[in-house]
């Protein structure tokens, strides 16, 4: 029989050793299967959408750039375009690599795998915002198109993915891409954001952070080179120009303009009547569908009515039922408070 | 292509077709009626006062997951009457949308009644528009005027039948009013006798309307005879994939109105598909709210429809009293006292009550009838292995389940119904709702955990009030971490023995009591652990959407309660129970009667085991108690007391295979002690008997719940796995240290 200190100390060192292997992320055999991911075919699928990007956005596209975005040696990019170019993917011409037609064909579709997939994490699963970007990577790779015509079927052939990105369709048609970047919005004007860039992720979670998303509405301040001054929600803050490079916005017709103090359903007081205004664009999916069904639309008014014992959820009369809503949730719903008048004849 | 057939004959076969595809026989009836609603309607009472049949109804919202059914005559028609799930809405975003609004598209019932609070009637009303819009035929039922009239709302019935075109009865469903008149004009909707002309959506705002009306005129033009093709389009436009697939398939055709009818036409795949196309086209030009937009047109149109309906100037009642209990239920110093006071006592209750009756059906099938059967066997001649085995093995288990599992199960539920009914249980979920969502779970899992000390399996079945479906899953997973009845008798037997023997005689009682308590407050915590761990690993990815509805407060029906809840769920359960425990009887029996070279398989497993047990601070004897019984958690203390006998070879045995336990706590303790027990093997039972995998009935119920062999296995191995850690790492610290 084994003594105790020897049983417990075996313990300890199959736990250890489990968690060292298995740990998500970290772990020894996801890391392993992150590895073995990088094969060939990945490496030639990136080469070819980081082209594509180039075009689309106008930049030039370079052997340096190439090993920038993939993170291998010149040597190894010259090779894989090279070998792009052999597979008629790709054609080197003065101004650098450019696709032929079949190379762009590839291309959107690994587009329209990785912003299908985005749009799929956003309406069907409970995976954060910030880790979408990374989980379609993967996919664009693992999908083939027959899985994503499944998938694009299942969603409702979705047109937009999550940050307002077009989803190319089956046979590779992509609407134009509209919108400016909020460096160009002029000052003084109003702008709705309708893209939000999720690359690099530090600067996309850095927007998050700052509350923006999709369909929000920006006073533009003033504008120079070191910043875009911008004005929601009664704040006022800078936004600095790589992260305002990341937002691409539309300018609203003169006389819009933000609004000027954002109270959600949350900040209202026991008892008070309140009417729904927006509900936030971070709120995606099923969720969303879920508060729209039970009457949480524009003009709606709500009543703060009970709060649960442990102080959140929150009961709302809403269109005659009792709804509870977490603080998370109630944080989504911009809503205007009604005048003094109003607050003493629903009390 | 195929030529067409007879206009009729396709329409109906293709009818069939699809009823077939919704899991109805299209034989049995001569009209189909589909009963809608918002949950907590009142949706089950009308189905029951239309039946007769006594379906359970819950104060509870979203009750109906599976759909009920049932039939009544009228005027010598056999009517077919289907209970769908409740729904705010029919965006088939949720599974019971998806399956409220296939059978009122796709299984064309002749007609389908609408239930409204008329309390609610803005909210419910967005419902029936967007019935309104798939079907022609519809009755709206309003019901609960009664409880209308106590907040001071009435509604002008005719007024609202003519805002809505189709046939508004009210009435109250509790007390039968207004029942008569629902069937007489779903009878006259339903063989065509009245032609509503139903109110239809129309003016969205200008981008919407556009893609709406010029995508509507395709659909028209393909689809002649269809009712609705605006709301076709709509759905098109929101890229529903069911109507998408009709349209592809060319059934929408045959959705047309059959009493009215142009032939339709065959439509060919390539006007179908310039459908499909068209729609796409479209899609992209729709502002990216576009649902929000039309979920905002259709609860405009039903706030206008409402308010015109509504008569004002009413009084209501002085006091209000949803709201006077509500405060009181949830406040900050009273909610949480007053809920540990009332969920205790339901535990105390259950706990007496079931004292008695437990050992009164002991008496009858164990001491009396199993000798009395066995003699029976005998007198007619049975060979000894085939009488063992029927009546030692397989009629001893399930008497022993039916004997400890009957009575606490048939005084919980009840109670526990009753409190469900009245509309407490939700506001407990609200209150705890908090401490539930740190732990990444729903605030209704409170109650689901509730339900599953009373038992495992009908904790499971209890999950499907939460909707959002990782929640739901957290539920179903960890329930398993409530002590549940058939636990409780092993924990308080070794309790008493072993660890109420420590403390001086007269604290005994309250000691044992306390470790009692101690373990089941530890599945507790276990539980909010294993929630927190799965929400962060394995569950993040599933999808999540909360909400809570408090329905208002309604008298319960006791009697009514008393009936169904013993119908729905203890003879259910206890009759899956029994199931399972026939062969866990069986098994038992042969291995203990099936000798190898001397020993029996018992023996031998119990000595192959027993290093194992020694590890982990069980033994041999217990291990195999545990597989073997596996399908019941009651037989565990029977089992064991008949193998120690066995094993140690003691007397005092009623013999190989025979369960059976002592009368004295006293005569236990001897022969578990002779069997080589110490107050670390009974603190160790104690803790696997919490934290082992669930019984082969929640197992199975949980695999019908989930339809998922991952998360069954998930929720079989996970408890398993923490108890042969905890029970390790206690029996080596305690030999460390003691």
């Amino acid at each position: 029989m084994v003594g105790p200190e020897f049983a417990l100390l075996f313990f300890a060192i199959l736990l250890a050793t489990l968690a060292i292997l298995l740990w998500p992320r970290g772990g020894l055999v996801p890391r392993l299967q992150r590895l073995t991911r990088l094969d060939e075919r990945v490496r030639l699928e990136d080469a070819i959408k980081h082209i594509y990007t180039c075009q689309s956005t106008g930049h030039t596209c370079s052997l340096d750039s190439l090993a920038g975005c993939l993170q291998v040696s010149r040597a190894r990019a010259a090779t894989l375009l090279s070998r792009l170019t052999v597979m008629r993917l790709v054609h080197t011409g003065d101004r650098g690599p450019t696709l032929t037609d079949e190379g762009r064909q590839s291309a959107l579709r690994l587009v329209r795998t990785h912003r299908m997939w985005e749009r799929y994490l956003a309406d069907r699963t409970g995976v954060p915002p910030g880790e979408w970007h990374d989980e379609a990577e993967r996919m664009e790779h693992a999908l083939s198109a027959a899985e994503v015509n499944a998938l694009d079927a299942s969603l409702g052939h979705p047109p937009w993915d999550p940050h307002g990105d077009p989803i190319p369709t089956s046979e590779g048609e992509v609407p134009p891409e509209f919108g400016i970047s909020l460096v160009m919005a002029d000052a003084g004007r109003t702008v709705e954001i309708v893209h939000l860039e999720d690359e690099p992720r530090e600067v996309y979670d850095a927007l998050l952070n700052d509350g923006l998303a999709l369909g929000d509405r920006l006073d533009i301040v003033a504008r120079s080179d070191r910043a875009v001054r911008v004005r929601s929600g009664g704040r006022e803050w800078e936004i600095d120009p790589v992260a305002a490079g990341n937002i691409t916005v539309r300018h609203l017709p003169v006389g819009e303009h933000a609004d000027t103090t954002r109270t959600t359903l949350c900040d209202a007081q026991p008892g008070e009547t309140v009417r729904i205004l927006t509900i936030s664009q971070v709120c995606q999916g099923a969720q969303r569908r879920r508060l729209l069904d039970l009457g949480i639309v524009r003009g709606t008014e709500v009543t703060r009515e009970l709060t649960s014992a442990s102080g959140d959820p929150i009961a709302y009369r809403i269109r005659g039922a009792l709804i509870a809503l977490r603080r998370t949730q109630s944080g989504w719903i911009t809503v205007e408070r009604l005048g003094e008048s109003r607050r003493a004849e629903s009390a | 292509m195929a030529l067409p057939a007879p206009v009729c004959g396709t329409v109906s076969a293709h009818r069939a077709e699809s009823l077939i595809r919704l899991g109805l026989n299209p034989d049995k009836w001569d009209l189909l009626i589909a009963l809608a609603g918002n949950p907590n309607v009142g949706k089950s009472t009308v189905f029951n006062a239309l039946t007769g049949l006594r379906q359970h109804t819950g104060n509870w919202p979203g009750k109906t997951i599976v759909r009920a059914e049932g039939a009544f005559f009228h005027r010598d028609k056999r009517m077919k009457i289907v209970d769908l799930p409740g729904t705010y809405s029919l965006q088939a975003s949720s599974s019971d949308e998806e399956v409220a609004r296939d059978f009122i598209l796709f299984g064309r019932p002749d007609v389908t009644i609408a239930v409204v609070d008329a309390t609610r009637l803005e909210r419910n009303l967005n419902l029936v528009l967007q019935i309104l819009d798939i079907s022609d035929r519809v009755v709206v039922y309003l019901n609960l005027i009664d409880e209308a009239r106590r907040h001071g709302i009435a509604i002008d019935a005719a007024r609202l039948e003519s805002l809505l075109g189709v046939p508004v009865v009210s009435g109250v469903a509790r007390s039968k009013i207004g029942v008569d008149d629902l069937i007489e004009a779903a009878h006259g909707v339903a063989v065509g006798d009245t032609h509503p002309t139903p109110y239809r959506i129309t003016r969205f705002p200008t981008a919407v309307e556009q893609a709406v009306t010029s995508l509507a005129s395709v659909v028209t033009e393909t689809f002649p005879s269809l009712p609705s093709a605006r709301w076709v389009s709509q759905r098109l436009l929101n890229a529903d994939d069911a109507v998408v697939e009709a349209v592809r398939s060319g059934e929408l055709g045959q959705l047309g109105d059959d009493t009215v009818g142009p032939t339709p036409t065959e439509v060919t795949s390539t006007a179908r598909t310039a459908v499909l196309n068209a729609a796409q086209r479209l899609r992209w030009e729709l502002p990216t709210d576009f649902h929000d937009t039309m979920t905002e047109r259709t609860y405009g149109v039903a706030q206008g429809i409402a308010e015109q309906a509504q008569l004002r100037g009413l009084k209501r009642a002085g006091f209000d009293f949803d709201r006077t209990v509500d405060h009181v239920l949830t406040s900050r110093w009273f909610g949480f006292p007053l809920m540990l006071l009332i969920l205790a006592s339901v535990f105390w209750v259950t706990i007496e009550g079931a004292n008695v009756p437990s050992a009164m059906l002991a008496t009858l099938l164990i001491d009396t009838a199993h000798p009395v059967l066995k003699g029976f066997g005998e007198t007619v001649g049975l060979p000894w292995w085939v009488n063992g085995f029927l009546f030692d093995g397989i009629y001893l288990a399930t008497a022993w389940v039916v004997s400890v599992m009957l009575p606490p199960m048939a005084i919980f539920f009840p109670i526990f119904t009753l409190l469900e009914d009245f509309g407490y249980l939700p506001r407990v979920a609200f209150n705890l709702d908090g401490l539930f969502r740190r732990a990444g779970a729903h605030g209704k899992q409170a109650l689901t955990m509730c339900m599953g000390f009373g038992c495992n399996a009908a904790g499971v079945v209890a999950t499907r009030v939460i909707d959002s479906p990782r929640e739901r899953l957290i539920a179903i997973i960890t329930n398993n971490f409530s002590l549940c009845n058939g636990r409780w008798p092993t924990q308080i037997l070794i309790a008493s023995i072993f660890i109420g023997a420590l403390a001086p005689a007269h604290l005994a009682g309250v000691v044992s009591a306390a470790a009692v308590v101690g373990i089941a407050v530890l599945g507790i915590a276990m539980m909010f652990l294993a929630s927190w761990l799965l929400s962060r690993t394995v569950l993040r990815g599933e999808a999540t959407s909360f909400s809570l509805e408090l329905p208002p407060y309604r008298p319960p029906r006791v009697l009514q309660t008393l009936y169904t809840s013993l119908i729905d769920r203890t003879l259910i359960v206890l009759w899956r129970a029994v199931i399972f425990a026939v062969p866990a009887g069986a098994v038992i029996w042969f291995i203990s009667n099936v000798t190898i070279g001397g020993p029996s398989l018992a023996e031998h497993s119990v000595d192959w085991l027993n290093p194992i047990g020694l590890l982990i601070g069980l033994n041999g004897v217990i291990l195999v108690a545990y597989i073997v019984a596996i399908p019941a958690n009651e037989i565990v203390i029977p089992t064991v007391l008949m193998l120690t006998a066995l094993t140690a070879d003691v007397t005092g045995g009623a013999g190989a295979g025979v369960m059976f336990e002592f009368d004295s706590a006293n005569a236990t303790a001897q022969l578990l002690r002779s069997g080589g027990w110490t107050l670390l093997t009974a603190v160790n039972l104690m803790l696997f008997s919490l934290l082992h995998n669930p019984c082969s009935t929640t197992i199975y119920t949980i695999f019908k719940e989930t339809r998922s062999v991952r998360w069954t296995m998930l929720a079989s191995l996970l408890p398993l796995a923490i108890g042969v850690t905890v029970c390790f790492v206690v029996t080596q610290m305690w030999q460390l240290l003691v």
